[in-house]
């Protein structure tokens, strides 16, 4: 017996002017929505703008939403999308972010004695804010998502060779940011 | 990626990439009642994105207005006619002639 698809019934609900509807839809997809623009947010006011937007996003396209694939692959690539076009508008005024962060100690992988997960995630994000948008997103859902190079190219609308030159120089630029200069 | 370089640094990134994965990111506060907020938003751009045609019905009583008054004034107003309309054409016609013959037109 197949079973009943609530998001596509809930959709073709809100198609049809049920608010209620929609609204139970953002409740069941926040979470994912919000979980996967954090990582490109700087802070919760701008996380509360991508999610808000992601969602405005969809109730204007919702009737393009054909139900062909799960209603949460279309969502995903609507939220990659915005979090790519908040990237690139943000891009000028990160361009004098200060990198004194970077200065902290390298940790040694050798010992054992590493940052924080915060700490970690607080270095990336300053040294991911110096990347292109197109290789910061590329990196993140790459690295931080753990998406495959076939899942970011279906996400992004990008080929997949794109989208692996877009990681190996996200990886290269990264690798000077964090590793130090002593291979210069 | 296959290709992945495994030098020292290949390793660090790696290593820090790991743990950020391994730092959730905090949403509790956002997520909290975001649905209300979501539907506050779409309201809100609803009204924003209002059709031609809701304009055109409020500027409705507006319309009907002045055709009252067009309808009105057509109806009471009666200009005061010359009484040989031929007359008048003429002289302006004596005008233009008088023109075009002194411009050499």
């Amino acid at each position: 017996m197949a079973v009943p698809d609530k998001d596509a019934d809930l959709v073709r609900s809100a198609v049809g002017g049920d608010e209620e509807a929609f609204t139970e839809l953002v409740r069941r997809h926040k979470g994912t929505v919000l979980r996967s623009a954090a990582r490109f947010a700087r802070n919760h006011a701008e996380l509360e703008d991508l999610g808000q937007e992601t969602f405005l996003r969809v109730y204007r396209d919702l009737r393009s939403f054909r139900g062909d694939a799960p209603f949460g692959h279309w969502l995903s690539r609507i939220t990659v999308h915005v979090c790519y076009d908040a990237l690139r508008k943000r891009r000028r005024e990160e361009k004098d972010v200060s990198l004194e962060v970077l200065a902290a100690p390298v940790p040694d992988p050798s010992t054992g004695n590493g940052p924080s997960a915060q700490l970690a995630r607080m270095i990336l994000d300053q040294a991911m804010s110096r990347l292109k948008p197109e290789d910061r997103l590329v990196i993140t859902l790459f690295e931080l998502e753990d998406r495959s190079v076939r899942e970011v190219a279906e996400l992004t609308g990008w080929s997949e060779t794109r989208v692996k030159v877009r990681a190996f120089r996200a990886r290269q630029a990264l690798k000077r940011s964090i590793g130090g200069d002593d291979e210069r | 990626m296959n290709d992945k370089r495994h030098d020292r640094r290949d390793v660090e990134l790696d290593r820090f990439f790991a743990l950020a994965r391994q730092a959730s990111p905090d949403i509790s506060g956002v997520e909290r009642n975001f649905e209300t907020r979501v539907i506050a938003r779409i309201r809100e751009w609803r009204e924003r994105q209002e059709p031609w045609y809701a304009w055109a019905w409020r500027l409705a009583p507006v319309f009907l207005a002045l055709t009252l008054l067009l309808a009105g004034w057509s109806l009471f107003y009666s200009p005061v006619r010359p009484a040989d309309p031929v007359a008048t054409l003429a002289s302006g016609t004596q005008e233009v002639a008088l023109l075009n013959n002194l411009t050499g037109d």
